[in-house]
Order: C-alpha cells, then sequence, then structure tokens
C-alpha cells in the first residue's frame, strides 16, 4: 500500500529530496557559490518532472487513503505550476544575480513553495490541502523578504506574513468546522454529507471560512490586501513568482474544494464566489487606473484576473472549471511575459518600476515595444490576442450557468480594465519624448517575452490545444 | 463541559482578534498565539470529548475499548500545533527582523509600500 | 505627412507600397468573379472549426450584403493604398502604415464576411486596434494621440458591449452561427433577453459608427492621415456599425424598440451632424460631420424597416462610400498642393487644378443629389422610401430632407468655392497632384457617374442582392431608375436643391450665427469625456485611498468585518442556530478542577488582550497554553497534551529571548485602548461560540475514527492509535509537518543571517 502510494507522489518526493540535497550541498559548499548553479538546475528538474507528469498520468489514481489525489485536474495544475516556476527562474537569473540576490535559498524556497504547490492541487483531505498550503505559504513569506537590506521588503513580508497567517487561522477554523459536522476531512467523505444539495449551517460555516482563507490565497477582493504592497515591495523576480504559479494553485486548490468537496451543494456557495469574483473585477480594475508603479499595476490588474477566473469557477459546472484552466494558462503565460519586460526596466543602468519611464519606448525598441504592446492587449482581453479567449471563455461558462448579469459585470470591468492597460500602450507609442529606459535586455528575458507575445498572437490558430487539455481536465475534477 | 469550553473558546477567539487588531505587531503575535490555541481546542472539542480514556489499544487486544476518545482529531490537533508553532518560530523572527530594520513595531508607522499620490 | 524630415526616398512606395496595392486589387477581382452567382441569390457558406471547446468557428457568409461591403473594402482598399503610395511613400515609417493599414483591411473583411459571431466579434476589434495605430500614426502632435485614445476607448467599449449581446443572443439562438440565428428571429423577438440583446448590440454598433450620443470621437479622429480619414472613416470602419443593423436587421429588427431607437438616434445624428458640418471652415471637418450625416442616414432607414427603406439603404450606402471617399481623397490632393484645408482661404484652384476640380465637381455633384450623378437616384429612393411609410413618415422623411438640404449646400463648400471664382494665395503655390494620387477620386467620381447613368447594374449586382439579406426575404423585387415620372419624391427633389441653395448663398453669416449658439451651448460632448475620464480616476484615487490605505490594521478590521457580514448573512439567511441549551446536565458532574481550568484560561486571554506590560502578557500567554494542555489530559489526549506542554514552554522562552531585543508594548501614556475593535472582536468571539456550541448539537460522523480503531493494531501494529494515524495513516500530514518546520527554520535563518546591523543577533533565534 505505501510503496504505491509513494509512487503516485514521485515527482513530489524527487523535489523534496532534491530540495534537501540542495540545502545541504549549498551549505557545505560555502552556500551561494553554488546558487547560480542551483536556479539552472532547479529549472531544469521543474521541466523534467512536468514532463513526467505529463506522459505517465493516467486516469485518476489515490493514495493515502485519499488524502492525495492524482487526476487529470490536479497534473493539468501541475505542469502549469511546474512550468511557471521554472520559466520564472530562468529568467530572473540575471536580475537576482545582478542585486545581489542570488543566493542558494532562492531556488530551494521555490522548490519547496513548489512542492507545498503541488501538494494543494493534489490534495484531496483538509489536512492535506492545510500543510500544502502552510508548506507552500512559509517559503512565499520567506521570499517575499528575501531582500534583507530593504525597509520596503521587510515590511512586505511581515504584512504579507500577518494577513497569511490570518487567512490560514481562517481556513484552519474552517476546516475545523466543517469536520465538526462532518465528522472526516476526506472531500470524499465531506461530500457524501452534502448529496442532498443544501449544507447543514456548521458545514455552510465552514465553507464560508474556507473560501475566506481560499480567497487570500487568490488574492480576491475584499481579501487582496497583501498584494500590492507585497507585490511592490518585492524584489521584480519575486513578485513575478507570485504572480504565476501560486496563483494557479491556489485557484486549482479552490477549484477542487467547491468541487471535490461540496460539489453536491453548488448553489450554497455559487452566490459566494460569484461574489468574490465581482468584487474583485472591478475593485482590481478601478484601483489600477491611479498606479504609477508598473508593479502595483500587475498587482491590481492580477487580482482583477483572478476576479474573472472566479467567475468561470462560479459557474460550478464542468464548462466553468474548463474556462477556469484555460484563463489561468493563459494569464500565467502574459504574466511571465510581463514580468520578463518589467525585470529588464532600467534607467541609467538602475532598476525602475515607473510607468513614465516607458515614454516613447516604441521609438527606441519597435520590436519589444510591440511584444509589450501584444501582451497589454492581451491581459485587456481584446481579440485577437489570445487573453480574449480566456475572457470568453469564463463570460460564456457564467451565461451558460445562468448566471447573466454576472458576464454582464465582467464585460463592464474588462471595459475598465482595458483603460490602464492601454495607457501604457499609449504611453510607449504616443508619450512625450524624454529619456526613457536604456532598453538593454538579457537575452533570456529577451526570448520569454517575444516567446510570450508570440504565443498570444500564434495562439489565436487554436490555443496551442489547451482547451482541449483543460477540458480534459475538468472532466476529472466535476462529475 | 463542551458547552463551557465552547464559551471559553469563544472568549480565547475574542481577545485574539482584538490582539490581532493592535497597532504592535507584537501584540498581533499574542493574538496569533491565542488564536491558533483556540482553533486547535476547537477541533479537539468538535471531536466529542471523552473523559479518562485516551485512545489506546490494550495488550492482547485488536481492537480498543468500547469507549475511548476520539483519535482522528488528536492527530489533527498534534500536527497543528506542530505547525502552529513553526508559524510562530517564523512571525517572531520577522517582527525581530522588521524591528531592526525599521524601528518600530507600530504597524501604521509601517507605511512605506504606500506611493505618496494615493494620500492625497 | 509627406514633408516630414527624414524621408526616405521609395519608388511608389517600395515593396511595401506595392504588396498593399495588389492584395486588395486581387481581393476585389477574386470578388467581382463572385458577383454574378450573388446576383441570383446564391449565398456561399464555408467554414472551419477555430476554438471547437469554445464554439468559435471561422465561418463565412457570402451574401449580397457582405459581398457589397467587402467589394467596397477591397476596392477602395485598392484605391487609398495605390493613394498612399505617393501621399506617405517616402515617409520613414511607411511600412509600419502599411502593415497597420493591411491589419485593418484584413480585419475589415473578415467582419463583414463572418458568419460567426465570435468570429465576427474579434474581427470587430481588429479593426478597432488597428484604426487606433492608423489615427496614431502621426505620433509626434499632440491632438492626434488623443484623439487615438479617445477613438479605441469609445469604440472598444462600445465593442465589449456588442460582445456581452453577443454571448445573449448566442445563449438565446443555441448557436453563435448568423446564419443560424438570422432564421430565429420571431423566437429571438419574444425573448425575454431581446431587450438587453438590443441594447447591447447597438451599444456596439452607434459607438463603431457614431451616431449620436457617441458622435463626438469621429471628428476628433480625423488627425488620422487623410488617406486613413478616406478608408476608415468614411467608406468602412464607421460603417462596421451599420453593417451589423443591417446584418441583424431580421434576427432582431422589426419592432418598435428597433424602430423608435433606429430612427430617432439616426435621424437625430443626420440633421445635427448636418448643422454642425455648416460650421466647419476645415474642408475635412466638413467633410468628417457629413460623413455622421451618411451615417445617421443609413440608421435611420434601416430603422424604418420596410423593403423599401432598406432598398434605399443599400443604395445609398454605396453611393456615400463613392462619392465621400473621393471627396476625402481630393482634399488630401489639395492639401498636399497648396497647405491648408482651409474653406475660406481656397479658391479658384480649378485652373491649376483641373483634373482634381473635375473629380471634386463630379463627387461633389453626386453628394447634392443632382441627377444624372448615381447621387441623384439615392436621394428619390430615400424619399420614396419615407414618404410611404406607415408609422414615423413625417419624422423619416423630414429627416432626410432636412441632411439632403444641408448636404447640397455642404457640396457647394466643398466642391464650388475652392475649385471656382478667383484664384486666391494659399500657403504652397498650387500645382496638380501625382496621378497615383488622382486615380482614386477620378474611378470613384467615374463610377458615380457611371451607376447614375446605368442604375441597372448596380441594381443588379450590388443593392438587389443586398436587399434581399437584409430584409431576410430574397424575393424583394429592386427597380432603379434615374426618372420615370414625376411623383412626390421628384418634387420634395425640387425643394431639397432650392433649399440647399438658399443654405449655400447664405452659408457664411450662417456659420457665424451657429459658431454663438454653439459657444452659448452649456452641453458639450467632448469635455463630457474628459470628465468621465477624470471622475474615473478620482473613484480610482479615493477607492485606494479607502481600501488600501497601507496601514495593516485597517487591513485586518476589513477581514474581520466581512467575514462578519458573511457568517452573520449565512446565519440569517438559514435561521439558524435555533438551539436549545440544556445547562443543568452540563452543570452536573463538573469538578472543581474544570472550573478552575476554565476560568484560568478565559482570565489569562482576557488579561493578555488589556495588559500593557510585556512580562504579563507572556505569563498569561503561559497560562492559557498550559490550560488547554491541562484539557487536552482531562480529555484523554495524553499525546496532545505532552506536545502542547512543550511547545507552550518554547513558545514563552523565545518571546521572552526576543523581548530584550524588542520595545515596550505602548509608548508611554498611550495605552491601547480601541472600543470598536473590542465591539468587533467580542462579536467574533460570541459567533465563534454560537457556532461551536451549535457544532456538538449534532452527531458526529465517527466512521473514519472507527475504521483507524479497528485497523490500528491488524495493519500498522500500533497500541497508539494517535500514533498510527500520524506515521501511518496520515503519514502525508506528517511529512507535511515535518517540511513545514524545516521551510520555518530555513526561512528563520534567511531572514537573520548576513544582517549588516551592528547589534549581535541572539543566538536563539535560531532555534526556531
Amino acid at each position: 500500500m505505501i510503496a504505491t502510494d509513494l509512487s503516485i507522489l514521485t515527482p513530489e518526493i524527487v523535489l523534496a529530496i532534491y530540495a534537501m540535497i540542495g540545502l545541504l550541498a549549498a551549505v557545505y559548499t560555502s552556500k551561494d557559490g553554488l546558487a547560480s548553479t542551483l536556479t539552472y538546475v532547479t529549472a531544469v528538474l521543474f521541466v523534467v518532472m512536468a514532463f513526467y507528469i505529463g506522459v505517465t498520468g493516467g486516469g485518476t489514481r489515490i493514495a493515502f487513503g485519499g488524502m492525495f489525489v492524482d487526476d487529470g485536474f490536479a497534473r493539468f495544475a501541475k505542469i502549469t505550476i511546474l512550468l511557471a516556476a521554472a520559466a520564472i527562474l530562468v529568467i530572473s537569473h540575471d536580475y537576482m544575480e545582478k542585486s545581489d540576490l542570488l543566493r542558494f535559498e532562492y531556488p530551494m524556497l521555490i522548490t519547496l513553495a513548489t512542492i507545498g504547490m503541488m501538494i494543494m492541487v493534489s490534495a484531496g483531505d483538509l489536512m492535506a490541502l492545510y500543510m500544502g498550503l502552510e508548506l507552500q505559504s512559509l517559503s512565499l513569506y520567506v521570499i517575499a523578504s528575501l531582500r534583507r537590506d530593504s525597509v520596503r521588503s521587510t515590511e512586505a513580508g511581515l504584512k504579507y506574513f500577518i494577513l497569511g497567517a490570518l487567512s490560514s487561522g481562517l481556513l484552519l477554523y474552517g476546516a475545523s468546522l466543517v469536520y465538526g459536522y462532518s465528522g472526516t476531512t476526506l472531500f470524499s467523505g465531506i461530500i457524501d454529507t452534502a448529496v442532498n444539495g443544501e449544507l447543514s449551517i456548521g458545514l455552510l460555516l465552514g465553507l464560508v471560512f474556507l473560501i475566506a482563507g481560499l480567497a487570500f490565497k487568490v488574492s480576491a477582493a475584499p481579501f487582496h490586501m497583501w498584494t500590492p504592497d507585497v507585490y511592490e515591495g518585492s524584489p521584480t523576480p519575486v513578485t513575478a513568482f507570485f504572480a504565476t504559479a501560486p496563483k494557479v494553485a491556489a485557484m486549482a486548490l479552490f477549484a477542487r474544494v467547491v468541487h471535490d468537496a461540496f460539489g453536491g451543494a453548488v448553489g450554497d456557495w455559487q452566490q459566494i464566489v460569484a461574489f468574490l469574483a465581482v468584487f474583485s473585477m472591478f475593485l482590481g480594475a478601478i484601483a489600477a487606473i491611479g498606479q504609477t508603479d508598473i508593479k502595483r499595476l500587475m498587482a491590481y490588474s492580477s487580482i482583477s484576473h483572478m476576479g474573472f477566473a472566479l467567475m468561470g469557477l462560479s459557474a460550478g459546472t464542468e464548462q466553468g472549471v474548463t474556462a477556469m484552466l484555460i484563463y489561468m494558462a493563459i494569464y500565467v503565460t502574459m504574466n511571465i511575459g510581463t514580468f520578463a519586460f518589467i525585470m529588464s526596466m532600467e534607467k541609467d543602468g538602475r532598476h525602475v518600476t515607473e510607468i513614465t519611464a516607458l515614454s516613447n519606448f516604441s521609438s527606441k525598441e519597435p520590436l519589444k515595444a510591440l511584444a509589450v504592446l501584444v501582451l497589454m492587449f492581451s491581459l485587456a482581453g481584446v481579440p485577437p490576442m489570445v487573453g480574449f479567449f480566456g475572457k470568453f471563455a469564463v463570460l460564456m461558462a457564467a451565461v451558460d450557468a445562468g448566471l447573466i448579469w454576472l458576464a454582464v459585470a465582467g464585460v463592464i470591468a474588462s471595459v475598465i480594465g482595458a483603460f490602464y492597460y492601454l495607457r501604457i500602450v499609449y504611453l510607449m507609442y504616443f508619450g512625450a519624448e524624454e529619456d526613457g529606459l536604456d532598453g538593454r535586455m538579457g537575452l533570456v528575458p529577451w526570448v520569454g517575452l517575444v516567446a510570450c507575445a508570440a504565443i498570444m498572437v500564434l495562439g489565436v490558430f487554436n490555443l496551442f490545444g489547451v482547451d482541449g487539455l483543460a477540458e480534459a481536465a475538468a472532466a476529472t475534477l466535476v462529475r | 463541559m463542551e458547552l463551557l469550553i465552547s464559551v471559553m473558546v469563544g472568549v480565547m477567539i475574542a481577545t485574539g482578534t482584538y490582539l490581532m487588531l493592535a497597532r504592535n505587531v507584537l501584540r498581533f503575535i499574542f493574538g496569533l498565539i491565542l488564536i491558533s490555541n483556540a482553533a486547535n481546542l476547537m477541533i479537539f472539542v468538535a471531536g466529542r470529548l471523552t473523559p479518562e480514556s485516551p485512545p489506546l489499544i490494550p495488550d492482547g487486544a485488536d481492537v480498543p475499548p468500547d469507549i475511548v476518545a476520539n483519535a482522528l482529531p488528536q492527530a489533527l490537533v498534534l500536527t497543528a500545533i506542530v505547525i502552529g508553532f513553526g508559524l510562530f518560530a517564523f512571525a517572531l523572527t520577522l517582527v525581530y527582523r522588521g524591528y531592526q530594520s525599521m524601528g518600530t513595531l507600530m504597524s501604521d508607522e509601517m507605511r512605506l509600500a504606500e506611493p505618496e499620490e494615493d494620500r492625497q | 505627412m509627406a514633408e516630414a524630415a527624414g524621408e526616405v526616398p521609395r519608388v511608389a512606395g517600395g515593396p511595401a507600397g506595392w504588396i498593399s496595392i495588389l492584395i486588395p486589387a486581387a481581393i476585389f477581382v477574386w470578388l467581382v468573379q463572385l458577383v454574378p452567382a450573388i446576383s441570383l441569390g446564391e449565398v456561399i457558406l464555408w467554414a472551419y472549426d477555430w476554438v471547437p471547446s469554445l464554439d468559435i468557428r471561422l465561418s463565412v457568409i457570402l451574401d449580397g450584403l457582405s459581398l457589397t461591403f467587402a467589394l467596397l473594402i477591397s476596392g477602395i482598399g485598392a484605391l487609398v493604398t495605390l493613394y498612399s503610395a505617393k501621399y506617405l511613400g517616402n515617409h520613414p515609417e511607411y511600412p509600419r502604415f502599411v502593415l497597420y493599414l493591411m491589419a485593418f483591411m484584413f480585419g475589415m473583411l473578415g467582419l463583414v464576411l463572418a458568419d460567426n459571431l465570435i468570429a465576427l466579434f474579434v474581427f470587430w476589434e481588429v479593426t478597432t486596434i488597428s484604426s487606433y495605430l492608423l489615427i496614431g500614426f502621426n505620433s509626434d502632435e499632440a491632438k492626434s494621440r488623443r484623439s487615438a485614445l479617445q477613438a479605441l476607448l469609445v469604440t472598444g467599449t462600445g465593442g465589449l458591449a456588442l460582445l456581452a449581446g453577443i454571448i445573449m443572443l448566442g445563449n438565446v439562438a443555441g448557436s453563435f452561427e448568423l446564419s443560424v440565428i438570422l432564421s430565429q428571429g420571431d423566437m429571438i423577438r419574444a425573448h425575454p433577453l431581446y431587450v438587453p440583446i438590443v441594447i447591447l448590440f447597438l451599444a456596439g454598433a452607434f459607438t463603431k459608427s457614431a451616431q449620436f450620443p457617441f458622435h463626438f470621437w469621429l471628428p476628433n479622429a480625423m488627425a488620422a492621415p487623410t488617406p486613413v480619414s478616406a478608408y476608415l472613416h468614411s467608406a468602412t470602419m464607421v460603417k462596421a456599425g451599420v453593417f451589423l443593423m443591417a446584418r441583424m436587421n431580421p434576427a432582431i429588427g422589426g419592432t418598435d424598440l428597433w424602430f423608435w431607437t433606429l430612427t430617432i438616434a439616426g435621424g437625430f445624428t443626420a440633421v445635427f451632424a448636418s448643422i454642425l458640418a455648416m460650421r466647419q471652415t476645415d474642408i475635412k471637418q466638413v467633410l468628417a460631420y457629413t460623413t455622421l450625416m451618411a451615417l445617421g442616414t443609413l440608421t435611420l432607414f434601416i430603422g424604418a424597416g420596410t423593403s423599401d427603406a432598406i432598398k434605399a439603404m443599400m443604395l445609398f450606402l454605396v453611393v456615400h462610400s463613392l462619392y465621400k471617399a473621393a471627396l476625402f481623397l481630393m482634399i488630401g490632393i489639395v492639401d498636399h498642393a497648396t497647405g491648408t484645408r482651409e474653406a475660406e482661404v481656397l479658391r479658384g484652384l480649378g485652373r491649376k487644378m483641373p483634373v482634381t476640380a473635375v473629380a471634386a465637381v463630379v463627387a461633389a455633384v453626386s453628394m447634392a443629389g443632382i441627377p444624372p450623378l448615381v447621387g441623384f437616384i439615392g436621394k428619390e429612393f430615400l424619399y420614396k422610401a419615407g414618404l410611404e411609410l406607415d408609422q414615423g413618415m413625417f419624422w423619416v422623411t423630414g429627416a432626410a430632407f432636412a441632411a439632403s438640404a444641408l448636404m447640397f449646400a455642404v457640396a457647394g463648400i466643398v466642391a464650388l468655392r475652392p475649385f471656382f471664382g478667383k484664384l486666391a494665395e494659399t500657403p504652397k503655390p498650387a500645382h496638380e497632384g501625382p496621378v497615383m494620387m488622382l486615380t482614386g477620386p477620378l474611378v470613384l467620381a467615374g463610377l458615380s457617374l457611371y451607376f447614375g447613368l446605368f442604375p441597372d447594374t448596380i441594381e443588379a449586382w450590388l443593392v438587389a442582392p443586398g436587399t434581399w439579406a437584409v430584409y431576410g426575404d430574397p424575393t424583394v423585387s429592386v427597380d432603379l431608375y434615374l426618372f420615370r415620372e414625376v411623383n412626390a419624391a421628384f418634387i420634395l427633389s425640387l425643394v431639397t436643391f432650392a433649399t440647399g441653395a438658399v443654405i449655400y448663398a447664405i452659408h457664411r453669416p450662417l456659420r457665424n450665427w451657429l459658431g454663438r449658439i454653439f459657444e452659448a451651448n452649456p452641453i458639450k460632448f467632448d469635455p463630457g469625456w474628459d470628465r468621465v475620464l477624470d471622475g474615473l480616476k478620482a473613484l480610482a484615487a479615493w477607492q485606494t485611498r479607502h481600501l488600501q490605505s497601507g496601514v495593516l490594521q485597517r487591513y485586518l478590521f476589513t477581514v474581520f468585518a466581512t467575514l462578519g457580514v458573511a457568517v452573520g448573512l449565512t446565519i440569517w439567511a438559514r435561521d439558524a442556530l435555533a438551539f436549545d441549551l440544556d445547562l443543568s446536565s452540563e452543570l452536573d458532574g463538573l469538578l472543581f478542577k474544570h472550573w478552575a481550568v476554565l476560568i484560568f484560561v478565559a482570565a489569562g486571554a482576557i488579561l493578555t488582550a488589556l495588559t500593557s506590560s510585556r512580562m504579563t502578557a507572556i505569563v498569561c500567554l503561559g497560562v492559557v497554553g498550559i490550560g488547554v494542555a491541562l484539557i487536552f489530559i482531562m480529555f484523554s489526549a495524553p499525546d496532545v497534551a505532552i506536545t502542547q506542554l512543550l511547545v507552550e514552554t518554547l513558545v514563552v522562552v523565545l518571546v521572552a529571548v526576543a523581548m530584550l531585543k524588542l520595545p515596550h508594548l505602548d509608548l508611554p501614556g498611550r495605552r491601547d485602548k480601541r472600543p470598536w475593535h473590542g465591539v468587533l472582536s467580542i462579536g467574533v468571539g460570541v459567533v465563534s461560540s454560537a457556532v461551536l456550541i451549535a457544532v456538538m448539537q449534532g452527531d458526529i460522523d465517527r466512521r473514519l475514527t472507527d475504521y483507524f480503531e479497528i485497523t490500528s493494531w491488524p495493519e500498522a501494529y500500533g497500541r497508539n492509535i494517535v500514533n498510527v494515524i500520524l506515521v501511518d495513516f496520515r503519514a502525508l500530514d506528517t511529512f507535511g509537518e515535518i517540511a513545514v518546520v524545516v521551510v520555518a527554520a530555513l526561512a528563520a535563518y534567511a531572514l537573520l543571517r548576513g544582517t549588516h546591523y551592528k547589534k549581535p543577533v541572539a543566538a536563539k533565534e535560531d532555534e526556531a
């Protein structure tokens, strides 16, 4: 029994062993000498693991008596997480080295966080969920305050921790309520107690707390407050990481909890999730308008995007989960590209994040400006860029589930949202002539930026088949 | 006893909440400790209380006696306590770091992250 | 502009130019050979699965309507690219311009040919983006930048409204294929979502086609290079809205809502725009407003909806595209040659620029609606259709009449004054334009004349098939003619000419008078637009100030308050917490030790919250921890109790050590008193207690525990069930737990190492 259980967890275990060996090796060989190598090795290992999960997976396998579920849904999320984390690691290498932040903890903490995320998306039990979440969160708290010489970074880490700890508390509280009422922490057991379509009050309250805790992690409003401060305060590569892999993990976990454990009572959570979606979409879109710092802007943008992903989830259908997965995959790609660019924003050799620095960028670097333009249009959800298809998928899911008001709200929010993305484009193309960015960019971030932009355009033909994979993945979750 | 413990848990949560809302982040940590204790108790109590019969299987028997305490919440609480401790230790370090670099424990004085134009 | 510094000499725009001319020309030729089939009433459908999971298909519908539009787009497209190869061919950024223009044309063709509404929407936005880039092509001018952004935001917003409408319509009709939807008109019109669908579609169409009250962006967008104005803002993009209304007419048209919205908006736009046109002195602006007038007229007649009205609309659509593109290109030549577009400055150019003058006059005569140009037929049929309406006859005919009369006067302003009379001084000496730029206006003017003389051709090729498609009935007969008898429409035409001539005669005093009126008018749309943007920014600032204050305390308060509301609402919605308390059985058997523990823990907690002494707080925390451990012991959880005691001790020690380095809890004289937080906290506490009590009321499901109890020894050989669960059944938890502790240690280490402060790091911290 244990042997089969462990074989199902192979990727997680391999990564855990790797993390331990990496830590030991780094400590043994006077620490940071290995950091650069470790970064690349970690990235390669992530890609290998993603590949391994992609080829070996098949069907639904359960380990540890249901605590750990390896199904198509988990595999889709894990592959997205691993690839995103690998991309961020590789892209950020130059930045970290230059800012003297490339210590061995960085790749190791990202590895540990990634393990946490993989456990999260595979969780079939409240305790496994909590544990994966904590493993991830703790690593992220530290990564957020990695820049030890910066007060802002410390502040970001502290705020993130305090709010994060609170959210973990809420989650735990919700879990204890659910356990108290259902007598089990297994999702498969909880769903049995809610088959009649209506949850008992205790389970419902437990669900409210669970959702509140999860909303923190996906930074859905009104639990989003940590996001802008942490995005701005953390080193840019860390922000990039925050914006990508953990969001996918948290969103996947969200989907798993509401469908796997509470799938029998869609009506009970649909309204809550829809509320979070609307609130996030609008809050993110409106707040982003006033921002002058591109990292803060991306923070609000991600809040708004999470709102859209939640809209897909709130449909409560297989179609909704499909839409959410498509949305997240596209979202992550757009963010990797955008952050590859943000990391390269330098003025007189120093990193800058002011939006005004982009002024008239297109005359200096037409190709990069075009790539950013594509990404911005895609983020805004303007067709024909791929970003549109993500938005369209969630809107369709909402409408087909009868949530027409939600879809209309989504459209209005994207109108507002378009404003600030287009402002960036506007500045790049029509901004006043002044001393703008240096325009230099390392090869790897350049490839990241251009590749992501190209995906946003070329994906128009068939979305690279992501929609089909997402459909298959969603089918394993929603039964 | 369940009823009274429930009330006591409520008191712990109320005081914990109050502490977490304080300006001083050290108070926040005190609140965190209280609330995590309360949460542990909650899980424990939700599994029902059984006095003086630990979940042990006597020598020679295959199953425990008829009335024995619910073992599952105990296992959960054990895990939660350890994780809570990890969190706490980290929190304390973070506060210490924060104090070193910012010279204050007051959360409203840690406002560097807020850009100026937002406060016009 | 071509005069800009840094010119790159190119022959006809270089390779980029040739390609840009050949592509639309080839498409035009290909479309022309399809005309015979379509004119017989055939509809060509073709489809390819694009994103099947989202029900998006790349499907093409080629009927009279889409063919007419596609021919205009590619035909005028070829002439405009030919023109711009000369006009902008030497501009350093000309290849970029061509790229945008081709993207635009591609989007436009896709839009009119799409059978799938989602594909249609995608192309719709392609035209929005590429037109943004085209309008902003002269990016060094502040005005053009603002216009570009404005056009983008207005049409983009409308586009998204359209998307919402499309999604709803698809939901109602069960398909996004136009060929399916168009046959379900009756069902759609009866559906409860019909009204929102119409409103959303019209929001898209009105913004794109600049109908009142969204008309303000179009004249501003004239900052674009002249070929762009000619192409986008007269012949193609702005007609996309008209196209959409025409296309959807069989599915969502024909109701009172449709009739009145379209006729009122269209009529108002037509008259209002004609009046505004009289105000302008820049001929390009004059043309911009007359374009608005034409769009209004088209909307008006789609709304009117009778077969005659649709016929008139289709005819006027072609007529207008021909003369308006010719005039725009003409003014570009004049601007190029003389350096000005001011109506007051330009006079008597006819001798210096005879070819331009001929093209201008022919196009203007068509615009004025004078026979034998096709413009006359267009106007006649508008009147004829208007006069035969049962409903709103006076409104539709009146609007058409007013607009036509004003148009007559405008034609005079545009073509009469600049080319006739005495030659006036211009910034540059006037000279005839180059052949490449003259081709367009001449061909278009020639077509206006040809179709006027031989109306049967345009009838058979374009107007009849178009009418079938828009009216949704392929049996309607279409019969166009230049003149047959003196009827009401003809008489109205004569009155129009007379009125127009009078207006032309007095147009200069009229312009001044209008100028004064509009100065005094308090309602201005353009500044209104700025106010909307400012308002949005102010809202953003307000929201950030209140929700993102940067103060952690407020964040926490928001969270707790949100939760309080959420829980409260849940309880209220479920009418829960109606449980009965059995106090007597509760108090039975309660021993002194129980009481002592309960009171110690509660008192410890309260004192922690209230004290301002650090030591008291730590001691109280210790008391609480030990109390909790005692509860674990009393209720048969020795393992948990031991762990709790151990952890609690460590916690107290760590806090105590940290205290040595940290300041006091409160500043001297500032106790921590927060009544509102107190209220909120008590609320949270009460709710928590209540919920927990409610949990205890129900029965617990012990299946999982029973399973562990039964299998603990036989399967895992453990007598301590808790231990068995931890290390065996739930090993994953334990694995994660250890990982969490490792991470915490690593984290603490990462935070503390390498600090550059003078104070040595407390060794104890590393224990964490």
